[in-house]
């Protein structure tokens, strides 16, 4: 159990845009080593097709986009950085605003997002709020690899928790990785797609527990399977 | 996709007549790093001589708190048989071996990158260098995650330090018994990580039984005062095949 003096949160899924994002003209410039606009890094949204995404990534993107059609799924966008005030809000949580450096924010960006198209993580997540479901769809390009053609065991415990944890805040609001367990059963080959169907188990007080699998794009191999515990905390209080 | 998948089974059942049970690996003489001249996995992994550039020196991107703990493990690799891995932008330049055959992709994908060497410019993503003591089967990270490896605002991706951490077993596990594959990872997570401070990994292999490599993790501070994350991990032993002309 978590006893910390700095509470661990997670809002990367606290990035609720317009569905689509607003759109900027032309290409964002790259590493954020000199300073620019940084409204133009977080209104991208990433988590729409590229020229990257192939044939299977595109194909299952339209079928779960029929299904947002009715409202019973909706698909989440996805931004390099989170707006300012989203890190407000993580600012109320977190006991010690201290560790946060504020030279050094301007200059980051969410690590699964910091890749040219194709090269890292190309992915979408749609969410059920009735089935309380968060499915990821995952292609793994070149930059990620492990084991010569197949992507990195890390790069797979990055997905995954990646979407667990947004399962478990779209749950739980402001919440806390306290544990990942994964099992890998196959590995993935590189730019394959595959999904990521995440499920929220059950919540006693304020754990969350939340299991994934990782399958084929026909669910006919399952590549991986974890759980994951996730903790809700109190505004600015300590977890003991 | 492979249709075949992966067959574990059979692979350790072929294994286990090629290799006899139980596995010895070629023991290592602890006086001095290498062992001896037939220990062809570590002199495959660790080039005397080699063009290719290996990211895990200093540069300027680098704390002093990594610095400091460089020098120190550094002095470790001249008197108590500790190896600095060098660190290539893919894993095929560090070993030249594949996958068994009926496992192994045919990569026309260009130009791959292992994940931990993904972002190239000096300090944004993984600053990184993993210290092996083979006599022990030891090793230690120390690890400076970069701007671009954020997660909550502020803090380091749970994911990746995840991988840093997948990272590290696997070249510990190949090293201390050809462990090529990650079959299980569990992960308690303690504290969270400022950007860009250094993280500290003491990776220690337990057993070795039934082609599985079991290990343990802890990352924590350079002052060993916050504990940042307990993890365990286990991998699965493979025979390399040499690389076939292509």
């Amino acid at each position: 159990m978590l006893r910390s003096c700095a509470a661990r949160l997670r809002t990367l899924g606290a990035l609720r845009g317009p569905p689509g994002g607003r759109r900027l003209p032309g290409r964002e410039p790259r590493p954020a080593l000199r300073s620019f606009s940084s409204e133009e890094v977080i209104l991208k949204d990433y988590s729409v097709p590229n020229p990257s995404w192939n044939k299977d990534l595109r194909l299952l993107f339209d079928q779960f986009m029929k299904k947002c059609e009715d409202g019973s799924w909706k698909r989440l966008p996805s931004y390099k950085r989170i707006p300012a005030e989203k890190i407000q809000d993580f600012k109320t949580h977190l006991l010690d605003p201290k560790l946060v450096k504020e030279e050094q924010m301007s200059q980051t960006q969410l690590f699964t997002r910091s890749f040219d198209d194709g090269l890292g993580f190309e992915y979408v997540m749609f969410y059920s709020d009735v089935e309380k479901r968060m499915v990821c769809l995952f292609q793994g390009g070149p930059y990620l690899e492990g084991p010569p053609g197949f992507v990195h065991g890390g790069a797979i415990a990055t997905i995954i928790d990646s979407t667990v944890g947004m399962c478990a805040l779209m749950a739980g609001g402001v919440v806390v990785t306290a544990n990942l367990n994964i099992n890998y059963k196959r590995p993935i080959p590189l730019c394959s797609v595959v999904m990521i169907n995440s499920q929220l188990d059950k919540v006693e007080g304020r754990k969350f527990f939340v299991s994934c699998n990782v399958q084929s794009v026909d669910e006919q191999t399952l590549y991986s399977e974890a759980t994951s515990i996730f903790i809700k905390l109190n505004p600015a209080k300590s977890l003991t | 996709m492979i249709r075949r998948g992966f067959q574990v089974a059979a692979r350790l059942g072929h294994h286990r007549r090629l290799l006899g049970a139980p596995r010895i690996l070629p023991r290592l003489n602890p006086a001095s790093a290498f062992g001896s001249s037939t220990d062809s996995m570590f002199s495959r992994f660790l080039p005397e001589k080699t063009e290719l550039k290996d990211d895990a020196l200093p540069n300027a991107s680098w704390c002093l708190d990594m610095l400091c703990l460089y020098q120190e493990f550094l002095e470790k690799t001249k008197s108590s048989g500790w190896i600095k891995l060098p660190s290539f932008k893919s894993n095929g330049d560090h070993i030249g071996l594949n996958p068994p055959s009926g496992l192994a992709v045919s990569s026309d994908k260009g130009d791959c990158r292992i994940f931990t060497r993904c972002i190239q410019v000096e300090g944004q993503g993984f600053e990184y260098v993993i210290f092996f003591q083979p006599s022990k089967k030891k090793s230690v990270c120390l690890f400076q995650p970069g701007p671009y490896l954020e997660g909550p605002p502020g803090f380091t991706h749970s994911g990746s330090l995840a991988a840093m951490m997948d990272e590290t077993f696997s070249k510990t596990a190949f090293l201390a018994g050809e462990g090529v594959f990650t079959l299980s990872f569990n992960i308690r997570f303690k504290n969270l990580i400022p950007m860009s401070s250094l993280v500290v990994m003491d990776i220690e292999v337990g057993k070795i039984e039934d082609q599985k490599l079991y290990m343990s993790c802890i990352t924590h501070s350079r002052d060993q005062q916050t504990v940042y994350t307990n993890s365990s991990g286990v991998f699965l032993q493979l025979q390399l095949e040499e690389e076939s002309p292509q």
